[in-house]
């Protein structure tokens, strides 16, 4: 009965020790300053605040995007900053598991005292505290995330705002494209089985692709596709479907064609919707398994993808150029090689600075939120599209362009000159979008208000 | 027909890996009495390194080997740095029951997977990578069809073939192999039979980190690398050690093979959603005809 | 627990316990910062699913991977009855329990054959497998969306006695009178005759069996009892804005095991500083590191590098674990 008697020690002693171990928890924690009315802007400093994957099953690739955002905002304070004041964006690692992005978002505003949230990076983590930040008015800007839940109901979550096209979109542009072009093929789809590749999969649907169900549909769960796409390529295969469209990240693209390629399934099209055609994740995961990156590029060529921006390889834009050029000087991260990522966390930086300085010296919450909401087209980037911001929705890119890899892993526009077409991510029509990009100026800066 | 076939070579190829990783984890179990949830960490580690020798222009096969020999050294170390002095505090409170015996080293090698992964993470950062294989990896033509199934996964088969079968001639025919049996029997007995215990215990981690990190080689030239890929992978094989019996050799090799058919024919004739609810209506079934798995006897520790 | 009803000292001491510890948690609480408030209330929910850790583990002796399954068998059951039936939380957090008992009554069947890794591996696969049903019966559990739920506003009786509690504080309000109870009814049942029988199963499982204790049946009612803390921690940890997958992930389950350990598996003391631990390092480790140059790829990992060494390290120099040393100069 030893650990009976170790149980029936005196209670003060439980209190004093639970008290005890409480105070110091405390004593380690720094309480900064709190500063001027608005919370994260001083005189000479405002404080963002970043959330997604640096670590964990879901982080490859997505590590990038802040290193890439913070990279821009460092150039951007070499001159000088928004208004006289710096950008610091603190960025807090979710590791992708939605429980500790409640935590971490706790930690960026009630400690770091975030201005506003920016460009996080998620999905099913933005859920979890989507709620919470806009019931405290807190400015969730320029996610990094296509889910249209978030945005077409400003009523619902009045503070945040996209900043990719969503799925939806991107899947009804597709749709158009696909069922035009490939009206005699057999049209399959690969998709994970998460809010992403349904978006997709029903975005195709609208726009009039049939997949027979189960026949020409194969799935996986996200995550699970380290262990190869054997059996999804092979009921593709086995229901003779030609042309294959993958709704998943880059690293199932890649298992998609390497599993094809093991059981000699050659579709005659490969289209991939944007999250999953990064060719540098593709040549990557590719190469180091031996194959030269003449033969990857090979696989790659003919792939139609669709984007929203400049692909990475378009060297002759002036945002690619400028992008580039500041990402050489300027990112610190472990990995900096110019692809999709760094480009979308570049352009968010841009856009986060033009809205900064839109909503000028006078910097509030409110303030930048109906910044935001009201001059959307005042808002632009090396985006090819304008924003969707408005009364009815916050979508981000209601445009894409679709185009075919070539052999040198460039996206090249499949119509020439290029076309750029528009829809909602309801049922509305596919059109054509008119819209002329803003050139950038020659010190890269955006030039707002 | 098409269908059944590719199931069964896909199945039968990626069971293979996991028959090597509940191989290497039966061997740890017998030989130090502890589960290593470590196993797939170290794997993960020593293809890390295969994968940068490969990366610097070293030969595939230069990788391939340094890679078992870090394997097995990591092995080794693990056990004198950690589990050695654990298994010391055997005579305290807390280890004298069987079921903290059992505890405690899971606890510890739940440790070291996160130390490995983290450092990892910091060498080689979170980046994904591929990994090479040293045979095609196209399919063979059977009877007018290509199937899932290629010169790689035929030297998988042949590679854990192999290696199970050296594994039991070691155990049963060499002095140091029936040494190890002993030890896992009673390790009083072992010592007070004049048999070096401690270094038997290391012994076994060492085989079981190269067999380990044998399946890290053979594993990731199908999927990628990254510090997370293999978490899976440690899961499916423990739970084919167990369906197979822990104490059993054999047995993990049948449960290995058991869990890769499973997972291959539930994906091509299901769903890939129904693969975990599948694997552990499995694992239950199993475990409730023969609670000790397929081919696991009566365990000897306990009583 | 009827035989601790018997012993009215029993109920005492634990009652006595519950109530230093509400005071030291609102004390220690009211002087927090919002953000450790709602660390705090992390700690409180933890806590509850550590206990689980400890019955089950610590004074029964059996092993689960497992415990983050029935924090989802819990957090689904609060939020399904929450947005279904717009059920209020003070109703639909207790009925969790129920779901989480059912469950708990289904593994211990099948679990109370088993034991040493053979458990631990079910348990894992268990953890792996329950998230994933989610995403098959989608109309209902809404897949990888999830279903976002939270702890809403204080009632006006409470604002109108004690003023407008911030967020973080209402967070913590809410989860502390579960906390307790959990702590209440932990400490009577470890110091009830049943606790020591399940004490003796753990260590002695034929010597128990020849006293006459049903192993088997009490292996159920263990892994029953235990399954309620879980889901009670996973309603709760629901709470906080979402229950869905990958809330309730396998990682979970690891790092309750790691507190438990950490804190010391035998002891409910030990599982509130383990909780402490493992809440609150990741945040003295970044306040350390703020002080060094660190490139981001190395910090990224620091927090997970330190919190694993120092996992080994307790185990190696005292398996035990914080409390467990404690309590071995008390004896």
């Amino acid at each position: 009965m030893r650990n009976r008697a170790s149980l029936s020690k005196p209670s003060r002693g439980l209190v004093a020790s639970v008290a005890a171990v409480l105070a110091g928890a405390m004593a380690f924690t720094a309480v900064p300053a709190q500063g001027a009315s608005t919370p994260g802007v001083s005189d000479t400093e405002i404080v963002l605040g970043m959330q997604l994957p640096q670590t964990g099953p879901a982080s490859p690739g997505y590590n990038k995007v802040d290193d890439a955002m913070r990279a821009y905002f460092d150039y951007v304070n070499s001159k000088g900053g928004v208004h006289g004041r710096s950008i610091k964006l603190v960025v807090k690692d979710d590791a992708y598991r939605a429980g500790l992005t409640v935590s971490t978002a706790s930690a960026l505003i009630n400690k770091d005292k975030v201005f506003a949230m920016v460009g996080s990076v998620g999905t099913q983590t933005h859920i979890s505290v989507i709620k919470d930040i806009n019931r405290r008015g807190i400015p969730d800007l320029f996610v990094n995330s296509g889910y249209s839940g978030f945005y077409t109901n400003p009523k619902k979550y009045p503070t945040t705002f996209g900043g990719l096209g969503t799925y939806t979109v991107e899947a009804k542009i597709l749709g158009k494209y696909i069922k035009e072009t490939f009206s005699k093929n057999t049209v399959g789809i690969v998709y994970q089985t998460d809010d992403f590749g349904r978006n997709t999969v029903e975005g195709l649907a609208t726009a009039g692709v049939t997949f027979t169900p189960k026949k020409t549909a194969a799935t996986f769960i996200a995550g699970t596709q380290a262990g190869g796409l054997d059996a999804q390529m092979q009921q593709l295969k086995d229901n003779n479907v030609d042309v294959v469209v993958v709704g998943a990240v880059a690293s199932a693209f890649a298992a998609a064609v390497s599993s094809a390629n093991k059981i000699g399934y050659k579709p005659a099209k490969w289209i991939v919707i944007s999250v999953g055609a990064d060719a540098t994740t593709f040549q990557t995961i590719l190469g180091a398994r031996g194959i030269a990156p003449a033969v990857s590029a090979a696989l790659l060529a003919g792939t139609i993808s669709a984007s929203h921006a400049p692909a990475p390889g378009e060297e002759n834009d002036e945002f690619v150029k400028a992008f580039k050029k500041i990402n050489d000087e300027f990112n610190k991260g472990p990995d900096k090689r110019w692809d999709n990522n760094v480009l979308q966390g570049m352009n968010i930086g841009y856009l986060m600075t033009s809205a900064l300085l839109g909503t000028g010296k006078n910097l509030t919450r409110p303030g930048i939120i109906s910044y935001v909401k009201n001059n959307a087209a005042k808002l632009s980037s090396a985006a090819l599209s304008p924003l969707g911001y408005g009364a009815k929705t916050h979508e981000a890119y209601t445009g894409f362009w679709i185009g075919q890899y070539d052999a040198t892993t460039t996206l090249k526009p499949v119509d020439s000159p290029r076309k750029v077409w528009t829809t909602d991510s309801a049922k509305g029509p596919v059109t054509e979008l008119k819209y002329t990009r803003p050139a950038i100026a020659a010190d890269a800066l955006p030039k707002v208000g | 027909m098409d269908t059944f076939l590719a199931a069964l070579f896909s199945g039968t190829s990626r069971g293979a890996i996991y028959a090597l990783v509940a191989l290497g984890l039966v061997i740890v179990w017998r030989g130090a009495g502890v589960v290593n949830f470590a196993q797939m960490g170290q794997a993960m580690f020593s293809t890390y390194i295969a994968s940068t020798l490969i990366q610097n222009g070293n030969s595939y096969w230069v990788g391939f080997f340094v890679a078992l020999f870090a394997g097995a050294a990591l092995g080794a170390l693990l056990d004198v740095l950690v589990m050695r002095p654990l298994s010391n505090k055997k005579k305290t409170e807390l280890l004298s029951s069987e079921s903290m015996r059992a505890a405690i080293p899971v606890i510890a090698s739940l440790g070291i997977l996160g130390v490995l992964q983290a450092l990892a993470g910091i060498i080689w950062a979170a980046e994904e990578r591929g990994f090479p294989a040293p045979a095609a990896q196209e399919g063979f033509t059977v009877a007018g069809s290509v199937m899932p199934f290629t010169s790689f996964d035929l030297f998988v088969i042949s590679i854990v073939l192999i290696t199970l079968t050296l594994t039991t001639i070691f155990f049963k025919r060499t002095g140091v192999g029936l040494a190890m049996r002993a030890t896992a029997l009673n390790q009083e007995v072992a010592r007070l039979s004049g048999i070096r215990t401690n270094f038997t215990r290391t012994l076994s981690w060492a085989i079981s980190g190269a067999a380990s990190s044998l399946a890290g080689l053979l594993i990731t030239p199908t999927s990628n690398l990254s510090p997370n890929t293999l978490d899976l992978v440690l899961i499916i094989g423990f739970t084919a050690a167990v369906v197979g019996g822990l104490d059993s050799p054999a047995g993990a090799v049948l449960g290995g093979f058991i869990l890769g058919l499973v997972i291959s024919f539930v994906t091509f004739y299901l769903s890939p959603e129904d693969v975990f609810i599948s694997i552990l209506a499995v694992l239950l079934i199993v475990l409730i005809v023969k609670p000790r798995g397929i081919l696991g006897g009566k365990d000897s520790r306990r009583v | 627990m009827s035989n601790a009803a018997k012993n009215p000292s029993i109920i005492r001491r634990s009652f006595r316990r519950t109530i230093f510890f509400i005071i030291a948690i609102l004390a220690v609480g009211s002087t927090f910062e919002p953000y450790n408030q709602a660390q705090l209330a992390v700690v409180l929910i933890y806590f509850i699913g550590v206990l689980s850790v400890t019955i089950l583990t610590g004074i029964s002796g059996q092993i689960s991977l497992g415990q983050g399954a029935l924090m989802a068998v819990g957090g689904y059951t609060t939020a399904l009855l929450m947005t279904n039936y717009s059920i209020s939380l003070w109703i639909a957090v207790p009925a969790s329990i129920i779901g989480a008992g059912i469950a708990g009554a289904l593994l211990g069947i099948a679990a109370a054959r088993l034991s040493g890794p053979y458990l631990a591996g079910t348990t894992l696969v268990i953890a792996l497998a329950i998230p994933t049903i989610a995403n098959r019966f989608m109309s209902v559990f809404k897949g990888d969306e999830g279903l976002p739920v939270d702890v809403g506003y204080p009632p006006s009786w409470f604002t109108n006695l004690f003023g407008e509690p911030t967020y973080e504080e209402w967070q913590l309000y809410v989860v502390l009178p579960f906390a307790a109870i959990a702590l209440f009814f932990a400490s009577n049942l470890l110091l009830s005759r049943t606790g020591r029988m399940w004490k003796s199963i753990r260590d002695h499982e034929t010597a128990a069996a020849l006293t006459g204790v049903n192993y088997s049946r009490q292996k159920i009612y263990v892994f029953i009892i235990a399954s309620i803390f879980a889901g009670l921690a996973g309603a709760l940890y629901g709470l906080r804005g979402l229950v869905g997958p990958s809330v309730y992930p396998v990682a979970l389950s690891l790092t309750l095991l790691t507190a438990a350990v950490l804190g010391g598996i035998r002891s409910i003391f030990g599982a509130f500083i383990g909780t402490v631990i493992v809440v609150f390092l990741p945040d003295w480790i970044d306040l350390v590191l703020d002080n060094f140059e660190l490139s981001e790829q190395v910090s990224n990992f620091m927090p997970a590098l330190i919190s694993s060494l120092l996992l080994i390290l307790t185990v190696v120099i005292n398996p035990a674990g914080v409390a467990g040393g404690h309590h071995h100069k008390h004896k």
